[in-house]
């Protein structure tokens, strides 16, 4: 069974001068364990897709199933018990404004498990370190007291401690460093070996290509490929697909940009 | 004789932050800095220019553009020479377009400035400058608001393009931008070094960017030049461990994993 | 954060001309020399040994009156400030979370009680609920209470929208925990700000109404009434008016450089200090 099945989602806003379509007849499935990439650029309804998923956004139409339970019908007291159990998790791309200033290191950790009143809390939150790498003596510290890197370290973590069957992440290394990317990266590539579901979101196919076993392109609010990665990017079918390949600066020499441009 | 001749320039504020970048930059030439934010390749774009911020100083080394020694430049031969020898352009361009004038009256105003037209003369030079950087014509009249980030980008090429400057600095220019527009920008910058003989500063925080076009590549990491040479070298023999993690990153997470080898 | 603003001279000459004032309120009716009520002696006369400040027109002792005054104006400040706090901060939270209703019906009261002229109003409603302090107070609170709710609601909002507030809620937060998590620490230094700012005008308010003869009987001492008494008879005490505006002008001037201090220290490092558990550095933000 899948752990995440969105059928047919469509969500749009209402304007004074008519529907704004963000998401038209989105399909899209996660298997427990897999990890996939979707990929859009501004614009493209990502972070719409993501929100709703987390019930921040609701759908105009279409079914998201987490786990075999709908989710579309929920009330907001089922959503916040099924969010409790830890289920679901998401890593925001900017960890200094998702993590609260005022919080301290493990404040901020321990929240997810203090609101599912859980027990021995101190004992997971050092587990959790150790799997993120992080020192136990930034514990008392306050976000902005540490590095880019340590910072998204302690936002994934802190979506770990739940032990979440599914993680959804928005631009999770965008905002870092080359070094602080490549330690995140492996960081989730060894959560995706531990068994873990992943679904990144992003804008910038070159950085999660690499460990994502599948790839959904997602343009102006339909998801235009879904297919393994190694397909997508070797033989991509969609034109705009294909556009966004050739955009992509890679190392390869080889393909160095050809003069005629792009196809629109 | 090189446009642009970086001999060991050191960059102080109270204490030494760049510690000795050299680069010669022939006619034509493309030259590429990567490194962080941080890593002191923004501050050695902005010697070059001759607009370090303030209390930032020149403190070693020597910067020769077009011929000029530019420590002997007085602020007068300096505003002579950006614009119309060295001209940039940077991340972030709505940040660099007055919200309440229209792209046209902005590049129009460089012109008017730059080469002294009359405004008649200057409208119409501004109009070419920007077909120039594949812009359509309605551009002219619109708002920086009215427009997506690239097409600013572009607008901003155009601006700096206006007194044909012979070097031209992009510092992030596309970093905020999506992909593909990204690479239609890099096409632009390419495009425009074919037809004008533009040398390029090109200055990214990703490798595969610069090594799309560039020929020579330093890699720049709390203010030292790590790492220099053809990019050749750069991709395929890399010495320093820094420049590995670049490449390593590129190739165990990006997309030159599936890249099939041709 | 107490120590913090005590590192700035403002907040210092602030935090010593309020403590001064709070002695005077606390000690004053025992420090005066006379019975305040009590006439008898000459009729205005000028200082002397025996009365400082001299006396008014019923030959009572004006330092005796003014010291005993203190009580009723520093306390009648205190009740505005708590009844502003508790009646604006409460609906200004509450109004973010809800519901439109709530919300419409709050934004709407509020804008309703600034737009009324407050010491009128206030008039009126202690000839309606009868004339005291503590109805005059109530009603004076009740007036600046928008103050407080704006500020509460506009913290409020700002931290309602952030991302860390959204994490919570993924996490199965419900508004109560979110409040008490991470709204209330945020919100709390604008409102000291807003708080001493409104002590200030408490003072004034009290003054003023007092002047006016509202909200204390005539024989009671206070500020304002010594005030108005020493102003109808300037021919014969030109300098004695001096005496009670100067008390009042320092207060009010002491709370606006207090909540000055409290905005200064309350920037993004010293908020950061303030909620930082004792710890002694600010935190340099890296981006």
């Amino acid at each position: 069974m899948s752990l995440l099945e969105i059928t047919d989602l469509d969500v749009h806003y209402r304007r004074r001068t008519g529907r704004l379509h963000v998401l038209r007849s989105v399909s899209l499935s996660l298997s427990p364990g897999e990890t996939v990439g979707v990929i859009g650029e501004t614009g493209s309804g990502k972070s719409t897709l993501a929100r709703t998923i987390l019930g921040l956004v609701k759908a105009s139409a279409g079914r998201i199933a987490i786990d075999g339970t709908d989710v579309a019908s929920l009330k907001p007291r089922q959503w916040r018990e099924l969010r409790r159990r830890g289920v679901v998790q998401y890593v925001f791309q900017d960890p200094l404004r998702s993590l609260d200033p005022d919080l301290t290191v493990l404040d901020s950790l321990a929240e997810p498990l203090r609101i599912q009143g859980a027990a021995g809390i101190r004992d997971k939150i050092l587990k959790i370190l150790a799997r993120v790498r992080l020192d136990e003596a930034l514990l008392d510290r306050l976000p902005g007291e540490l590095s880019g890197g340590q910072r998204q370290r302690v936002a994934v973590a802190r979506a770990l401690i739940t032990e979440p069957r599914l993680v959804l992440l928005d631009e999770p290394v965008s905002a870092l460093d080359s070094a602080n990317r490549v330690q995140v990266l492996e960081l989730l590539k060894e959560l995706r070996d531990a068994g873990t579901a992943l679904l990144f979101i992003s804008h910038d196919l070159g950085s999660v290509a690499g460990i994502a076993d599948r790839i959904a392109v997602l343009y102006e609010g339909e998801i235009v490929e879904d297919r393994p990665s190694a397909d997508v990017i070797n033989a991509p079918v969609h034109p705009y697909t294909r556009k966004l390949i050739r955009s992509v600066p890679t190392l390869r020499r080889a393909d160095r940009r050809t003069p005629e441009g792009i196809p629109a | 004789m090189s446009l642009l001749a970086l001999r060991d320039v050191k960059i102080a504020y109270d204490r030494e932050i760049v510690h000795g970048v050299s680069f010669t930059l022939e006619p034509g030439a493309v030259v590429g800095i990567v490194g962080e934010s941080g890593s002191g390749k923004t501050l050695t774009c902005r010697a070059a220019l001759g607009i370090l911020p303030e209390h930032f100083r020149i403190s070693g080394g020597s910067i020769e553009l077009d011929g000029h020694d530019v420590a002997s430049l007085t602020p007068k031969q300096w505003t002579a020479l950006r614009g119309s020898t060295i001209s940039a352009v940077f991340q972030d361009p709505a940040s660099y377009l007055n919200p309440s004038l229209t792209i046209g009256s902005q590049v129009a105003e460089v012109v008017r400035v730059k080469l002294g037209l009359g405004r008649r003369a200057a409208r119409l030079r501004a109009v070419e400058l920007l077909a120039s950087v594949r812009l359509p014509a309605a551009v002219y009249k619109q708002y920086p608001h009215e427009l997506s980030g690239g097409m600013l980008q572009r607008s901003l090429i155009a601006a700096a393009i206006a007194a044909q400057p012979k070097v031209l600095i992009a510092d992030e220019a596309t970093t905020a931008l999506d992909v593909t527009v990204q690479a239609e920008i890099l096409d632009l910058l390419a495009e425009l070094r074919e037809s004008t003989g533009l040398a390029l500063v090109v200055v990214s925080h990703d490798l595969a960017v610069v090594a799309q076009f560039c020929d020579e590549v330093l890699v720049m990491r709390d203010g030292t030049v790590v790492e220099q040479g053809p990019v050749e070298k750069i991709l395929y023999q890399p010495e320093h461990e820094y420049t590995r993690l670049l490449i390593e990153e590129h190739e165990s997470y990006g997309l030159e994993r599936y890249l099939v080898t041709s | 954060m107490f120590r913090r603003i005590l590192t700035l001279p403002t907040g210092r000459i602030a935090v010593g001309i309020i403590a001064f004032i709070a002695l005077l309120a606390v000690a004053g009716p025992f420090l005066a020399p006379y019975d305040p009520l009590e006439g008898g002696a000459e009729i205005l006369a000028g200082p002397s040994g025996a009365h400082w400040l001299g006396t008014d027109y019923l030959g009572r002792d004006v330092l005796s009156r003014l010291l005993d005054g203190s009580r009723v104006s520093v306390l009648g400040s205190i009740q505005v400030s708590l009844v502003a706090l508790v009646a604006g901060v409460i609906p200004g939270i509450l109004s973010v979370y809800l519901g439109s209703v709530f919300e419409w019906v709050t934004l709407r009261l509020a804008d309703t009680l600034i737009a009324l002229p407050f010491l009128v109003f206030a008039v009126a409603v202690t000839a309606l609920l009868g004339n005291g302090i503590p109805q005059a107070m109530f009603t004076v609170g009740i007036m600046i209470s928008p103050l407080f709710f704006r500020v509460s609601r506009a913290a409020t909002l700002s931290v309602a929208r952030s991302q860390y507030v959204e994490a919570a809620l993924i996490s199965g937060a419900s508004v109560g925990w979110v409040v008490r998590k991470h709204v209330w620490v945020k919100v709390l230094p604008p409102i000291a700000v807003a708080l001493a700012n409104t002590a200030g005008i408490g003072f004034v308010v009290v003054s003023s109404l007092t002047f006016l003869g509202i909200g204390v009987q005539p024989p009671a001492p206070t500020w304002g009434g010594v005030l108005a008494a020493d102003l109808g008879y300037l021919s014969f005490r030109p300098w004695a008016p001096l005496v009670p505006t100067f008390l009042i002008m320092a207060t009010v001037w002491a709370c606006n450089l207090l909540a000055d201090a409290i905005r200064d220290v309350s920037g993004e490092a010293g908020r950061a200090l303030l909620l930082n558990r004792g710890r002694g550095h600010v935190p340099a933000r890296t981006a």
